[in-house]
């Protein structure tokens, strides 16, 4: 059986702001299809792997690879797809025309066939002509997701994706993003919820100060109902 | 190819949505040509004499308030990072800013051009397409060297009243070479030295559209 490639790695990476040092060397590789949680404390550096992950921000030293290439081109940039804490939407544009801007600054091809779909798929195709900030929370969850979907990337960076959900909203983001990695696309989410991150992920890495501890392996496969329960 | 324009769709409509820059821009456009047209006693020689001086410096203060919301907005929201997650050249997302903040200046040259001529009773009709030709380019002068600092003053957190003092060294040549331009329209001296004016602004535009291309991307860095 051959081993799953592997979509982002990291080698020694270092990221420091001014004199603060915030990830000490970290080492990553996420292979293809697998699913990882990234947990740790507040400050422990989890957003900024995050974004250091999705080439947002340069690592002081040390680099990241997706696919094995360093991310140099902007045309790679079509592998990721992110969630951020922010919704990340324009508030003067509609859902639907905030989707759309997506769909062609990705060059998805019948971008707005595309963006109707997506709107169904995420429920929420009957408030298409709202702007974001007249709908909830949850809903811009929705939203973002939906965003980050636009052009079908590989692979899915989310940064706190639970954090102010309720728990259907949390459910229902559960419940989209399982069979997303079940259909090999690479998940890696940030969380505090060790609920959460034991229904879902297949692989938790803990941060403490800057470094990668306790490398735990959750579930080798999708936890079943039962499972689910007793975590 | 042509992402650029979608970006400067999505910022048009954003503006005309929530008018948030345009109404003060052309405001204090408005306001600085009724003082300089009321406070100023001057005769009619001396006030086409100053036109040109007091109009491009009316146009560039007022412009200003434009061209620093144009990176600032992108950070409401987090929207900058969810611009440099697509797959977009960093030129696009510059030209993209470049045709907006030219738009934005565009208009208020409209409104304030006419307003200064009126006011100072210079002839406006008869030489109108020499005036085009500065204002195009000294248009395009400060919306690159404006685009480029905003994007800077972004990244580093200090957009506002910085950009204005940043901008301003790098924009006097512009200011001088339009001003001079416009006062010999308003002078009726369309001559070699204007046309030199002309050139210079030309030249200027050009050099800082490049200059923005090539810069941007470190301009942007986190």
């Amino acid at each position: 059986m051959t081993a799953a490639p592997i979509a982002i790695a990291t080698s020694q990476l270092r990221k420091d702001f001014g004199r603060h040092c915030v990830l000490r060397g970290i080492d990553l590789a996420i292979p293809v299809g697998q699913c990882v949680a990234l947990t740790g404390a507040n400050g422990a550096g989890k957003t900024t792997l995050l974004r250091c992950l999705a080439a947002l921000i340069r690592p002081t030293s040390g680099e990241v690879l997706w696919w094995g290439r360093p991310v140099r081109d902007e045309s790679q940039r079509r592998l990721i797809g992110m969630v951020a804490h922010e919704s990340r939407t324009y508030p003067h544009l509609t859902l639907r025309e905030n989707l759309l801007f997506a769909a062609r600054m990705c060059d998805v091809p019948h971008p707005a066939d595309r963006v109707d779909w997506l709107l169904r798929e995420v429920g929420l195709a009957d408030r298409a002509g709202w702007r974001p900030r007249e709908i909830s929370r949850g809903l811009q969850q929705r939203l973002a997701l939906a965003r980050a979907l636009v052009h079908q990337p590989p692979v899915l960076l989310l940064d706190e994706p639970f954090s102010g959900l309720d728990a259907a909203g949390s459910q229902w983001l559960c419940d989209t993003l399982r069979p997303l990695c079940q259909r090999g696309r690479t998940v890696c989410f940030t969380s505090h919820d060790p609920l959460i991150t034991a229904q879902l992920a297949d692989v938790v890495y803990e941060l403490q100060s800057g470094r990668l501890h306790g490398v735990e392996r959750r579930w080798t496969s999708l936890p079943t109902d039962a499972a689910r329960r007793a975590a | 190819m042509y992402k650029f324009w979608w970006i400067v769709h999505k910022d048009l409509v954003a503006e005309y949505r929530s008018l948030r820059v345009w109404p003060t821009m052309l405001l204090l456009g408005i306001v600085v040509a009724l003082v300089f047209s009321l406070q100023l006693e001057l005769l009619p020689d001396q006030k086409r004499t100053m036109l040109g001086g007091l109009l491009w410096l009316a146009i560039f203060f007022a412009g200003m308030t434009a061209i620093e919301r144009s990176f600032a907005a992108e950070r409401e929201d987090d929207c900058w990072d969810g611009l440099r997650l697509f797959p977009v050249p960093w030129s696009q997302i510059y030209w993209s800013k470049l045709i907006a903040n030219t738009v934005a200046l565009g208009a208020l040259e409209c409104l304030l051009v006419p307003l200064f001529f009126g006011l100072s009773g210079a002839p406006l009709g008869s030489h109108l397409p020499e005036l085009a030709l500065v204002a195009i380019l000294a248009n395009a002068g400060l919306a690159a060297v404006g685009t480029l600092v905003s994007a800077l003053a972004t990244s580093l957190g200090r957009s506002g009243n910085l950009l204005v003092v940043l901008v301003l060294p790098l924009a006097i040549p512009v200011i001088l070479a339009a001003a001079e331009a416009t006062r010999l329209i308003a002078e009726s001296h369309i001559d070699a030295a204007w046309w030199r004016w002309v050139q210079f602004l030309g030249a200027f535009a050009v050099v800082f559209v490049i200059v923005g291309t090539l810069l941007f991307p470190a301009a942007v860095e986190d």
